[in-house]
């Protein structure tokens, strides 16, 4: 077989290849994870006490406290992406196993994006088929709704609907969102996935949110991917559902994982 | 038998930590880098699934030229002197379900480790790596020992 000897030698150069451009882009890896961590505490501050600062309604000031109270939502919204970026690239990113209601996950998010929505006038509608709670890492699903639902809002119509689909079959579970609006070319569906990459549709944002909601759906053993046709744009999360009992660690069913080492090699 | 708790470790993770503490992992074509520091006993594991970062996603550590490197600055961050450190390889398995392997996944993450550790200095000294079983290893970090079982087929 003279193809391995071939593809080993190549598989060298790309390593060497690959070097340099894990070189060259460490520095930005740095930086975000830099400014994650300095942005995060004085962030967490801001969020707790702003809501002191509200103005009775009527009051004149009270237009400026929600022009303040949304930078802020806004901003938060950001440096967590940045947090959740530098924490998937350290690959300190464990899943944690809960019983999670997808829809209250859903509600939850679109609390958080309100200002968004309002200054788009949009309307969600939200098509609930998932009748149990199931077992999943709430925080990363969480981060993976937000974004969806932060990315239609921003590049939806203003005055259009969302239309978001909680589905579960076969020991899957599909949340559908839909929006109408500026669509992402599908050729460049690669670089939609990749950080920083929001240029290639020369659009605003960090290119972050899709990019970890790619990386979460991958380290829940899932997948994400989006279609366009015309101007309607629909991403679709397939995340397989572990039915287990969650007293039980989140190590997996199989029994081969539970088995001792007795009678194991040593190395 | 380990004194202390073993912490799990799933694709795209580093798990870092002292003994009398293991680290455990179930590997196919996967591998699993384990390093260790005798003088110490600090020792950390890797896990990742594909040899390259091409620049398209993050750059997470289930790419074995993220995951090793990473792995390397870990164990040095927690204490580990770089020098004494030595390492064992796991893994790389050629999945059962595709004899053919053309995309030769497991060769590939085992060169990537064997590259890797050769350019930082860090001998192999013990290693099980290739065929077409998955293994589970636990990393008993109070002697820098890996138990090893294999599994009837590749994850």
């Amino acid at each position: 077989m003279e193809t391995q000897p071939e593809i080993l030698f190549l598989s060298r150069k790309i390593l060497e290849l690959n070097q340099q451009l894990v070189e060259s882009q460490s520095a930005k890896t740095h930086f975000v994870s830099l400014v994650a961590n300095q942005l995060n505490n004085p962030m967490t501050t801001l969020l707790g006490l702003i809501k002191h600062l509200e103005p009775a309604q009527g009051e004149k000031k009270h237009e400026i406290f929600a022009m303040v109270h949304e930078a802020v939502l806004e901003l938060d919204f950001r440096i967590q992406n940045l947090v959740a970026t530098a924490r998937i690239e350290s690959g300190s990113c464990e899943n944690s196993a809960t019983l999670v209601d997808i829809k209250s996950l859903v509600d939850e998010a679109l609390e958080a994006l309100q200002y968004m929505l309002d200054a788009k006038e949009m309307l969600v509608v939200i098509d609930d088929a998932v009748a149990h709670r199931i077992v999943t890492d709430a925080a990363k699903l969480y981060r993976i709704i937000l974004n969806l639902l932060a990315n239609a809002c921003q590049y939806g119509d203003t005055n259009s609907d969302i239309e978001i689909a909680l589905k579960k079959a076969n020991n899957t579970l599909e949340i559908i969102v839909h929006n109408v609006g500026d669509a992402p070319k599908v050729e460049f569906k690669p670089q939609i996935f990749t950080r920083f990459a929001a240029s290639a549709e020369g659009a605003h944002g960090l290119g972050l949110g899709l990019s970890i909601v790619r990386s979460y759906c991958e380290m829940l053993d899932g997948s994400v991917d989006f279609f366009v046709s015309d101007r309607k744009v629909t991403f679709v999360v397939q995340l397989p559902i572990t039915v287990q009992d969650t007293t039980i660690s989140a190590c997996g069913s199989d029994e081969f994982l539970f088995e001792s080492f007795d009678d194991a090699i040593e190395l | 038998m380990i004194s202390g708790s073993s912490i799990f470790i799933h694709v795209g993770q580093i798990h870092v930590d002292v003994a009398p503490q293991a680290i455990s992992t179930v590997l196919g074509s996967c591998v699993a880098v384990c390093l260790y520091d005798a003088t110490t006993h600090i020792g950390g594991m890797n896990h990742y699934l594909l040899p390259f970062w091409n620049n398209n996603g993050l750059q997470t550590p289930k790419f074995g030229n993220i995951a090793i490197p990473k792995l390397i600055d870990a164990v040095v961050a927690q204490g580990a002197n770089p020098r004494a450190l030595q390492a064992k390889i796991f893994g790389g398995a050629s999945m059962q379900a595709m004899r053919d392997d053309t995309m030769m996944i497991g060769k590939k993450n085992i060169l990537v480790a064997q590259e890797i550790l050769r350019e930082y200095r860090i001998p192999i000294v013990a290693q099980d790596i290739g065929g077409v079983n998955g293994r589970k290893i636990q990393f008993d970090l109070t002697q820098g020992k890996v138990l090893m079982k294999y599994a009837l087929r590749a994850e």
